[in-house]
């Protein structure tokens, strides 16, 4: 039976190709991401761990609450140095700065590389310690020079002697250049930059004064580093951790690692969606090899053969295109890493990716992967082989037999489609557990899918109809052809067009969901910001320094100006929350609160440790008005706030969790420094000028620091949105690519099978253009089909979906201009679809294609 | 008959249809004139499943995107008699019924000939009867020249004039009085 399956292979090449590539797709995305995975974080690993290598304890502190912002915790004081050089067995001690809120800046004061990675301030760390070689120069030794990473330095061309301005919490400064440096052997840090400054230096523009992030410690010989940091957690207070160098090698490498995670993650779901769809296309395409075959499996039968050897026939030639696809991919693999690292070199975030790493486990996984997909997929159609009776080799072969739509099959395709509306239905709405609802959510769109696509062949009459009718107007019998070929078999072409309405629908709702968020956005900046301006870090995430709001005060026009920060809590009781810093003397003159309890005056009644609370979140906890609430903060101190009042504020711009006074928040938390500034001008002046003052400043004093406008905050979000949404797409595009070889796979099997009657018409007098055009809009048809149960689809899971969010404030935004692009990209794709098949069908030889078997 | 029709090309020799010389001419002018002068009926019927009765008919006419001679095809119905079967589909119709809609067919564009290529050799003899004498009705009514292959001598008695090849050679060319007249033909080879 083996070699009847490679024959079948070998004689139906291009069928075959098809199919293999289907598969191969979605397994080099797969086995590329695995990876590119391993690859990252073998780098990392390499980073941190010669980072560390001359370090045998490290001295940190303690992160109290996890931030979720992935902050660092505050710094700890520099007196503690001391302590621990007086521990017994601990050869040499320094303190260090590693502070990533700084900015590297251009000519124009502009912050230097992509949005993202951060730039870090590193001080020069004594020679024992120092992970730093310097290929050209020599480490900074006043304040006034610095040194620089040299992948940063290639990236931006800076050289030895060059002078750069750099900004921190305590203002800009103009630097000379001393040194280029290699930081853990110059691998490439995902986009991030080091600076080196001497470690007052560091401490002054990090505005670390008397503070260190890190205590680095060289044990006496003899002196296990494990027994040193025994020695130093007994006599350190409990702010602080201590670790082996070791343990912090990986410990910093981890937290990198999980950073990355959700990008594999997503890297990988992209690539299952390209199984599915691969699936889809084979299922479909032994689905009607099987039924043409059905003389031959017959003829098997007639000679003896057993329905398990006719089954063994169909699911061996099956998984031979799976291995050969599956061996493919992940050679492919490579190719993808390739791709997705030249892409992420283009936006600036360089992947540490030297030395691709192929682990045993990739090649398992990508082998799996690819065979149980299309096992999975050729069982049914090989099953159907095997239900061939001997009678039916003696059919007459031209026969197209239409599968019978049964009520079993309504039945089950309901059920499943069902279970997958309700395992997405029960994550969106009936869990907490986001872990939980994305493990749901994902098979049982999975299942939704397939249960459509079962369903879908109930509606795609009128599709087809509607569809159809122009070409039917334009090219009369020929567009009626083609609608009614592609009616013949609804199954088949349900199929066909179910893998396109996949990518489609996941396009849509994709589309749909980010439209719906950033109008959510656009809502939430008008119901809640009051102000003209707000004034921002210009990485988009590190806090800025409080003398902004000092130093924009004093600008003529300016009215009202009310810092905020935030920081992350573990309430007690609860759990954990973000609190907000407001300063209740301002915050009302720049921003609008949604009082549930309480009012404007009530900011004026804070107090010391009074709290405005989020109505939402206090009534889910069942708290109210007069009631305390205590939690730890991140310096690990316990605090506890009265309630004052309750406002609501969903999507959290101004109240997250709860809002304290600006004083008592730098107090409690540690935090020194703002999110955000608000400015609001007083009612006469002329927001031009008064713009252009506020950035004078900013550019003089905080080069870090933009000023932006409503207007361009709900353009900058629309922006991050757009620039994620081309990813995703791109990613799906892929699908959506490898749903048109179904189309040509579809086309050729069905022009094979009706050579006799092209040949036929060809007879009567079609042209070949006639022809052409014949396939070109079945094609076309079968994609319009696709991707018109694909928006729906798409748009009604947006809809679940953003139903689900109402809460945090979504509000629906269908993305009209998207959709028409869509279907029109649709049509032009079907059309690019059929320019094999359809060629091929106008050179079928009317002669040969006329004589009888 | 695949010369004939121009389906395939001669290695000697010229084939000319209706006044024109077909030898030669490129696929479009060949497209061009199967359009306009030839009918076709085949042995499998060759109808298009997804069309009905009268749509398999005119198919010819739209295809080549002219109008429908309404009056003529009215006449076509009757004179095949599948007038109450007009809008169903092949497959809801007998053999003969399917034949008689592909003679229906060729005769629609009024072509100068109509090759036949064992039109009755998936037929029943009553069903191939009938469809025998309405080919033999459109020659003595309309004039219509029909081109008929066959390997059944009763079949060939229909003809006015026969033509035997045997192993690619002309044996007989002429007038047949009667079947058995064909078979000696074939058997003296």
């Amino acid at each position: 039976m083996l070699s009847l399956s490679l024959r079948g292979l070998s004689a139906r090449k291009l069928r075959s190709t098809l199919t293999a590539l289907a598969i191969f797709f979605g397994v080099a995305m797969i086995a590329g991401t695995l990876m590119l995975t391993d690859t990252i974080n073998n780098s990392f690993d390499d980073i941190f761990s010669s980072a560390n290598a001359r370090t045998d304890v490290t001295v940190k502190p303690k992160e109290a609450v996890e931030d979720s912002r992935g902050g660092e915790p505050p710094a700890f004081d520099a007196g503690l140095l001391e302590t621990v050089q007086r521990t017994d067995g601990v050869a040499e001690a320094a303190g260090t700065i590693f502070d990533p809120t700084i900015a590297i800046l251009d000519e124009h004061n502009k912050r230097i590389g992509p949005q993202g990675p951060p730039h870090f301030a590193a001080s020069v760390v004594p020679a024992p310690f120092s992970p730093w070689t310097y290929p050209d120069g020599r480490p900074p030794r006043t304040p006034d020079e610095m040194a620089i990473d040299s992948i940063t330095a290639k990236a931006e061309s800076f050289r030895v002697g060059d002078r750069v301005r750099v900004a921190g919490p305590s203002g800009a400064k103009r630097y000379r250049v001393v040194g280029i440096g290699r930081f853990a052997e110059g691998v490439a840090l995902g986009g991030a930059s080091i600076v080196q400054f001497t470690l007052p230096e560091a401490q002054r523009l990090t505005d670390k004064q008397g503070k260190f992030d890190e205590i680095v410690v060289a044990a006496d010989s003899g002196v296990a580093p494990e027994q040193l940091k025994q020695r130093l957690q007994s006599t350190l207070p409990p702010s602080v951790v201590v670790r082996t160098g070791e343990e912090t090698a990986q410990a910093e490498s981890q937290d990198i690692k999980d950073g990355f995670a959700f990008f594999s993650t997503a890297l990988l779901a992209f690539g299952g969606v390209a199984l599915l769809v691969g699936g889809f296309l084979i299922f479909n395409t032994f689905s009607i090899t099987v039924a043409q075959r059905t003389q031959e499996f017959g003829m098997l039968r007639t000679l003896g053969a057993s329905g398990r050897q006719v089954l063994a026939t169909v699911l061996l030639e099956a998984l031979l295109i799976g291995l050969i696809a599956s061996l493919a991919g992940i050679a492919g693999g490579i190719g993808f890493v390739q791709l997705i690292t030249t892409l992420f070199d283009a936006l600036g975030f360089e992947l540490p990716t030297s030395g691709l790493i192929l682990t045993g486990k990739t090649v398992i996984v990508a082998l799996i992967v690819g065979l149980f997909s299309t096992a999975v997929s050729s069982i049914m159609p090989a099953l159907r082989a095997t239900r061939v009776t001997p009678l039916e080799a003696l059919r007459d072969p031209g026969l197209d037999r239409g599968a019978q739509s049964s009520r079993r099959r309504t039945v089950i395709a309901t059920a499943v489609g069902g279970l997958g509306a309700f395992m997405i239905g029960f994550g969106l709405f009936a869990t907490d557990n986001a872990g939980l609802a994305f493990q749901l959510m994902g098979p049982g769109l999975v299942l939704l899918f397939i249960g459509i696509a079962m369903l879908a062949n109930r509606v795609i009459r009128p599709i087809a109809s509607v569809v159809g009718w122009p070409m039917e107007r334009l090219r009369g019998i020929t567009g009626r052809l083609a609608r009614e070929n592609t009616l013949r078999n609804p199954s088949r072409t349900t199929t066909t067009a179910a893998a396109l309405m996949i990518g489609l629908a996941l396009i849509t709702f994709v589309a749909t969901f980010a439209a719906a968020l950033s109008k959510s956005f656009d809502q939430a900046i008008d119901q809640s910001f009051a102000g003209d301006l707000i004034l921002v870090n210009t990485d988009g995430f590190s806090r800025i320094p409080k003398g902004v709001a000092r130093s924009v005060e004093q600008v003529p026009g300016v009215d009202a100006v009310s810092p905020v920060a935030s920081g992350d809590a573990r309430i007690a009781g609860v759990g954990k929350g973000t609190v907000t810093s407001i300063d209740p003397a301002t915050v009302s003159r720049v921003a609008k609160l949604d009082w549930v309890n309480g009012s404007d005056a009530t900011l004026g009644r804070l107090g010391p440790d009074g709290a405005v609370v989020e109505s939402k979140w206090a009534k889910d906890n069942g708290i109210g008005v007069g009631d305390r609430v205590s939690m730890t903060t991140p310096t690990g101190k316990r605090a506890t706030y009265t309630v004052k009042g309750t406002a609501r504020d969903e999507p959290g711009i101004i109240v997250q969790t709860l809002a304290i006074p600006t004083n008592t928040f730098a107090k409690d938390f540690g935090i020194d420094g703002d999110d955000a500034v608000l400015v609001a001008f007083a009612n006469a002046t002329n927001f031009d000028a008064a713009r252009a003052r506020v950035d004078q400043i900013l550019t003089r004093e905080f080069p870090n620091v933009e000023s932006r406008s409503q207007a361009e905050l709900k353009q900058d979000t629309k922006e991050q949105i757009n620039q994620l949404l081309i990813l995703i797409y791109a990613l799906l595009a892929l699908s959506v690519f490898i749903s048109l070889f179904g189309i040509v796979n579809t086309l050729i099997l069905t022009i094979h099978e009706r050579t006799r009657e092209i040949g036929m018409l060809r007879a009567i007098g079609t042209s070949r253009v006639q022809v052409r055009r014949l396939i070109r809009y079945e094609s076309v048809i079968t994609a319009m089909i696709g991707a018109i149960i694909g928006a729906g689809v798409g748009l009604l899971l947006a809809i679940v979906a953003v139903t689900a969010l109402k809460d945090e404030g979504f509000v629906l935004a269908i993305p009209y201009p998207l959709l028409v692009v869509m279907l029109m990209l649709a049509a032009v794709a079907g059309v690019a679809a059929a320019i094999a098949p359809a060629r091929r069908a106008s050179k079928i030889n009317v002669m040969e294609a006329l004589q009888y078997e | 008959m695949h010369i004939l029709a121009g389906l395939d090309s001669p290695t000697s020799g010229s084939v000319w249809i209706d006044g024109t010389e077909i030898t030669g001419l490129d696929d479009k002018e060949l497209t061009q004139l199967r359009r306009d002068k030839l009918g076709f009926v085949f042995q499998f019927f060759n109808l298009v499943p997804v069309l009905t009765a009268e749509e398999n008919i005119v198919l010819p006419v739209r295809i080549a995107g002219r109008d429908v001679d309404q009056e003529w095809l009215d006449g076509l119905l009757e004179t095949v008699g599948i007038r109450d079967r007009r809008t169903h589909r092949p497959s809801e119709l007998s053999g003969g019924q399917q034949q008689r809609v592909a003679i229906a067919r060729a005769l629609m564009t009024r072509p100068a000939v109509v090759f036949a290529d064992e039109p009755t050799g998936n037929l029943d003899s009553k069903s191939g009867a009938d469809v025998l004498g309405l080919l033999r009705r459109s020659v003595d009514e309309w004039q219509q020249t029909v081109v008929m292959v066959t390997h059944d001598p009763r079949v060939a008695e229909f003809a006015d004039r026969v033509v035997v090849l045997a192993d690619g050679q002309i044996v007989h060319d002429g007038r047949v009085e009667s079947a058995d007249e064909v078979l000696q033909l074939m058997k003296a080879v």
